[in-house]
């Protein structure tokens, strides 16, 4: 199934802002969240072929996200990909437990909008 | 009534015996002449009172005499060598050295063995208590003891089971739930002391190992002490191992907090740079048919500038998550090629904006490497930045690969201003500039600091030739992978499940969920 709906969890307006605007270009739809908590919500009320999820958010961490949404007994967005955006590298130990509920981890300093968009269809050929 | 002569110490012997066998050689080398000139004068061939006589006489003792040293000194030396060991285990002062094991005469003749039997026999058995318990050793060593915990030297000496059995006050020791003392010092994983003192007992009589910024606990705990560590190791004696520890806090501390601030620093940077390199990515695109003249040219180097910028950050968060002994590489089988593909387009791009030539040649033939492909690459970039910044424009740059050995070589050559002696040895050391860099290129004398530490990371080593005026050649040496395939699958070092990208990863496609 092709991928259409992204969801955009960050709260850095410049790059949030410029994320979005590739991708939108790039022919996706698009919902960005800048608040940790909204996004969550929204991953739990819609199914997004894909969540980019950035972990230093203020009030809940993305990790912690995630947790909600994959942690639990029940996946809560089976049909998802998670891609986890940061510039903080995580410990070993939470990129370990990372790999179990994410699809993949990126330092955000090291890609750029296309490189995103690359790795976004190639989730797109499963 | 006659003085009771009281018994000597094993100290004593030797001399004493050394003594007795000259004088015994010399008084038996002259009977000889005794007997030589009494026939020649009874036979009538001289008399008395003939000079001849007197020459051939004296020229038999001398002759004589000297022979029966030399051959004295070659029969008695096993005994010296013995009383040395015996001395040395003992404890008791001698001015005998102890014998170097580990000669090929020894080995052959085997006198090797015979002395590792005695020492390997004393280790066994506790140190005799009869020498302890003298007056003036017990003096001497409750006044070694005290001098020593004076000191602010950290002294530690190990047993043959690298076993603590003395540490002063200033050592950084602990006491363990079983009683037994700790070291409180955290190595490097890759030359860790244990490690070192396993090859000593696989591999040697005696060494020397020197550990510079040695810390006793992790980053943010409290009372974080620094040491320079030396280390002596001598198979067999009471204490095989010796470590003396000078606390360097206060000049290692300036750089951490230095770090401290840099990694944070950098962390803060990584955000206005994704950005920075994101929009122009964003706007390459969108402007590229619009750009008038020079305005191409002008867009590039910003591309350019903002990605040296994004490796100049990651350079200095590589070498705080070194100094704190969090650098990790996860060793894959990958080519050369591979690894400079990742760079290769951002190289070309600065080559090209400041009129460098770069060209590179790595033959098909060339072996897979053991290789973090995301570390290494930045390994290259650094050795390729350094050749644009010190080398003239319109000068070429080669990057050239080849097989030595067990490992393949990667040559990063530049024709540039090159470096006197003086600077070479020094040029892996962190914060280094050299007084003309500093004064004619911008940098942080981090980045061959760094490269050094991740290419050791890999097993491999960095080296450098240099000429003052003509140019510079940087040697990156990576193990073959066939070479060390064995203890990497041993070590799980890879993850078939993840594709790296950069610092990060990819799940691989076929694991997805879909």
């Amino acid at each position: 199934m092709a991928i259409k709906t992204i969801l955009c969890i960050e709260d850095d307006r410049f790059i949030g802002e410029m994320y979005v605007r590739s991708l939108k270009k790039a022919g996706y739809d698009v919902d960005w969240m800048v608040d940790g908590n909204d996004g969550l919500v929204a991953a739990r009320n819609k199914q997004y072929d894909v969540i980019l999820l950035d972990v230093m958010l203020p009030e809940i961490k993305g990790t912690d996200i995630l947790e909600s949404l994959r942690g639990g007994s029940e996946d809560l967005i089976p049909n998802s990909h998670v891609i986890i955006l940061t510039n903080f590298e995580q410990d070993d130990e939470s990129r370990i437990a990372m790999q179990k509920n994410a699809d993949a981890y990126l330092i955000k300093a090291e890609i750029t909008p296309k490189k995103l968009i690359s790795v976004i269809q190639q989730l797109k050929d499963v | 009534m006659g003085i009771k002569k009281e018994p000597k110490q094993a100290s004593y012997f030797w001399p004493g015996f050394h003594k007795q066998t000259i004088i015994l050689t010399i008084l038996s080398q002259t009977i000889a002449p005794i007997l030589f000139g009494v026939l020649i004068i009874s036979f009538g061939n001289f008399t008395i009172n003939s000079t001849t006589f007197w020459i051939i006489i004296g020229l038999t003792f001398i002759i004589n005499s000297i022979f029966g040293i030399l051959n004295n000194s070659h029969s008695i030396k096993p005994t010296k060598d013995l009383m040395a060991v015996i001395n040395h285990i003992s404890g008791q002062q001698s001015k005998l050295v102890v014998p170097e094991l580990n000669t090929k005469r020894n080995e052959r003749t085997g006198f090797r063995d015979a002395l590792q039997i005695i020492y390997r026999a004393t280790i066994t058995k506790e140190p005799s208590k009869k020498y302890q318990d003298t007056k003036s050793t017990n003096l001497a060593s409750s006044v070694l003891a005290k001098s020593l915990d004076i000191t602010t030297c950290g002294f530690v000496t190990l047993d043959k089971d690298h076993k603590i059995i003395y540490s002063n006050k200033s050592a950084p020791v602990h006491t363990n739930s079983e009683g037994l003392k700790e070291l409180d010092l955290i190595f490097n994983v890759d030359e860790t002391l244990e490690s070192w003192l396993d090859n000593c007992d696989k591999n040697a009589v005696r060494a020397e190992h020197t550990w510079v910024r040695v810390p006793n606990s992790l980053p943010n705990q409290e009372d974080r002490r620094f040491f320079d560590l030396f280390v002596s190791y001598e198979k067999g004696a009471i204490a095989e191992t010796v470590l003396i520890l000078i606390d360097r806090t206060n000049i290692y501390s300036v750089d951490e907090e230095n770090l401290d601030f840099l990694s944070f620093a950098a962390h803060e940077l990584r955000g206005p740079i994704t950005v920075i390199r994101g929009y122009l990515d964003v706007l390459e695109e969108e402007l590229a048919d619009t750009f008038k003249d020079d305005q191409h040219e002008l867009f590039r180097r910003l591309i350019v500038s903002s990605n040296r910028l994004a490796s100049y950050v990651d350079n200095i968060l590589n070498t705080s998550r070194y100094d704190r002994r969090h650098l990790k590489v996860h060793l894959v089988e990958d080519t050369v090629s591979n690894v400079y593909d990742v760079i290769s387009d951002d190289m070309m791009l600065r080559a090209s904006s400041q009129n460098r030539l770069l060209s590179t040649h790595f033959p098909s033939s060339l072996p897979t490497i053991a290789v973090d492909k995301s570390s290494m690459s930045e390994v290259f970039s650094n050795l390729i930045d350094n050749a644009i910044k010190y080398s003239n424009e319109g000068s070429s740059i080669e990057i050239t690969a080849s097989v030595a050995g067990d490992f393949v070589e990667i040559s990063f050559q530049d024709h540039g201003i090159g470096m006197p002696e003086s600077v070479v040895g020094n040029l892996f050391q962190k914060f280094y500039r050299s007084h003309r860099s500093r004064e004619t290129v911008a940098g942080t004398g981090i980045g061959l600091y760094i490269s050094k530490a991740i290419v050791e990371s890999h097993g491999g080593t960095i080296s450098v030739r240099s000429e003052d005026g003509k140019g510079s050649t940087f040697i990156v040496s990576l193990p073959i992978y066939s070479t060390v395939a064995d203890k990497l699958r041993e070590g799980d070092n890879s993850n078939e499940n993840l594709i790296s990208e950069g610092k990060g990863w990819i799940k691989n496609h076929s694991m997805f969920r879909g």
